[in-house]
């Protein structure tokens, strides 16, 4: 920030300050830094997380320098999301402000500082979550543009496209006990928190969907083979992104 | 359709309202869920740095509002049921970053405005705000957060039917605030910013920062500046002129009770 500078032996000076100078992670990010972003996205039970921790595996095994972060994991605002969803006080307005702070904390905390110290760094759901899902809840798109506008843009986004039956079935056998939010029980598309849930994330994947070419999305098939996918993945990342900036310097010779 | 109050149309056209009632009471986008034009009430807003009078004169408005038989419901920052608790202890540890911060204030602005004073509008209160989202964009903008991107932010909020701004000078609003509390507020003063290792100083640009914020707020707002150095009981007159005017009520003498006695000096 400009104000930065004035000392106490400085004049004072209240000009405005020009907005251009101010905040550049607030535009339309240049990729001005050295790091990389792989964002992971899809429905619940559509195999991004599975996706993403096999491809975090080879790149540690390879040595590269990474960082792993993942939606809705700061300790920042848990209590504020606790609270708020035990006594059920969240309003689509308020859910998705919390999770905004949230995102905004690990964003200038540690998503931007990694980025502009060079590393890459995945992402398990990024602020197109919040943008399918916060639209599925009636909330303003154009509202949510402009909420998620300081967040730096993905060098590649992988979509994970399951179809509805599929990866809702992956979730019922898995995980049966559905949470209040989760199922969407709060937008009363239905009394039975199975079938909510079902119309809930039918919402989110249409949402998903309509982001495809705006959001340059790379869409992959949640139905194909885990091992499949997963080199089709990185064959993807290698042809995008020059990993060898971020591979393991070559250990110089030291002397005893 | 707004509610109609035949009532009150005795006291001069409400502002920011066209007479069909069809004016939005949004900057351009409604809640999810929730339809503005459904309900009455009005919103009172009162703007100004500490130390500028506000608490004072959100009392003394309650107690003659509520003499006057109207029901009264009170805002202010950080007291929602949800985040507050939350602000005050990152507020403590002063780690936060200005995004972050600026979103948690966003939060509890917007839980307490459908929790609370939407529900008292829909009730026909008339609600006081010690404060609005104006300060937190003032706030966020002395501190580089784009402009736009705060209006957009507030874009729900609703339009106060009067928004008052209690002006005072940084110098006086320091003295008043001191000699209260023996010290000086660190967000208050700005010292996340570095802007000097004085406090008195660092208060005193900070303040300058905030009041440039706020001149171009009231411009386009149409806040109703007041002097807020003047005696609390000539600035309070004045708010109940106003206040009466929109309310459309007839009498505004008004002597606080032996309770807010100790508040009319």
């Amino acid at each position: 920030m400009a104000n930065e500078s004035l000392t106490d032996t400085e004049s004072i000076s209240f000009e405005p300050v020009e907005l251009s100078s101010l905040a550049p992670q607030l535009l339309e990010p240049a990729r001005a830094y050295p790091g990389a972003l792989i964002v992971v996205e899809g429905i619940d039970g559509s195999g991004k997380s599975t996706q993403l921790y096999l491809l975090k595996r080879w790149l540690e095994i390879g040595g590269y320098r990474l960082h792993f972060t993942e939606w809705n994991s700061s300790p920042l605002v848990k209590s504020a999301t606790r609270r708020g969803k035990q006594r059920r006080l969240l309003t689509p307005t308020t859910f998705s402000l919390l999770h905004a702070a949230d995102f905004a904390d690990r964003c200038e905390r540690q998503i931007l500082p990694l980025l502009h110290s060079g590393y890459l760094v995945l992402a398990d759901r990024y602020i197109y979550t919040a943008f399918a899902r916060d639209v599925a809840r009636n909330c303003s798109q154009r509202w949510l543009r402009n909420l998620y506008r300081f967040a730096p843009v993905p060098d590649i986004t992988f979509y994970f496209r399951a179809p509805l039956d599929v990866a809702v079935n992956r979730i019922m056998s898995g995980r049966p006990k559905l949470k209040h939010y989760e199922a969407g029980m709060d937008l009363n598309l239905s009394l039975d928190r199975a079938e909510s849930f079902r119309i809930f994330q039918g919402r989110i994947l249409a949402q998903y969907d309509e982001m495809i070419e705006s959001d340059k999305f790379v869409v992959m098939d949640g139905t194909l083979p885990v091992n499949k996918l997963q080199m089709q993945m990185r064959h993807i990342v290698k042809s995008r992104i020059d990993l060898s900036r971020f591979a393991p310097k070559k250990a110089s010779r030291r002397p005893r | 359709m707004k509610k109609s109050r035949p009532d009150r149309n005795n006291g001069g056209p409400r502002q920011n309202s066209s007479p069909s009632g069809a004016s939005p009471r949004n900057y351009g986008l409604p809640l999810p869920g929730v339809n503005d034009e459904e309900f009455g009430g009005s919103l009172i807003v009162i703007e100004g740095m500490d130390g500028s009078g506000r608490s004072t004169q959100i009392s003394l408005l309650t107690e003659w509002l509520e003499s006057e038989g109207f029901a009264v419901q009170t805002m202010g920052l950080r007291r929602s049921g949800l985040v507050a608790k939350d602000i005050d202890a990152l507020l403590a540890e002063n780690t936060i970053t200005r995004m972050t911060l600026t979103l948690m204030y966003a939060t509890d602005f917007y839980d307490q405005l459908e929790h609370r004073i939407i529900p008292a509008l829909r009730s026909d209160f008339v609600v006081l705000a010690d404060r609005y989202f104006y300060t937190l964009i003032a706030r966020a903008a002395a501190r580089g957060i784009q402009r736009d991107y705060l209006h957009g932010l507030y874009e729900m909020a609703l339009r106060p039917d009067l928004t008052f701004w209690l002006n005072v000078r940084p110098e006086a609003a320091f003295e008043r605030e001191f000699r209260k509390s023996h010290t000086i507020s660190y967000w208050e003063s700005g010292r996340d910013m570095s802007l000097s290792n004085d406090l008195f100083q660092s208060f005193i640009m900070y303040q300058a920062k905030m009041k440039k914020e706020f001149e171009a707020l009231a411009e386009k707002q149409g806040f109703i500046a007041m002097d807020g150095e003047a005696s609390v009981a000539t600035v309070n007159a004045e708010l109940r002129k106003r206040i009466a005017a929109h309310l459309g009520i007839q009498r505004t003498q008004y002597r606080p009770s032996a309770a807010l006695a100790s508040l009319w000096r």
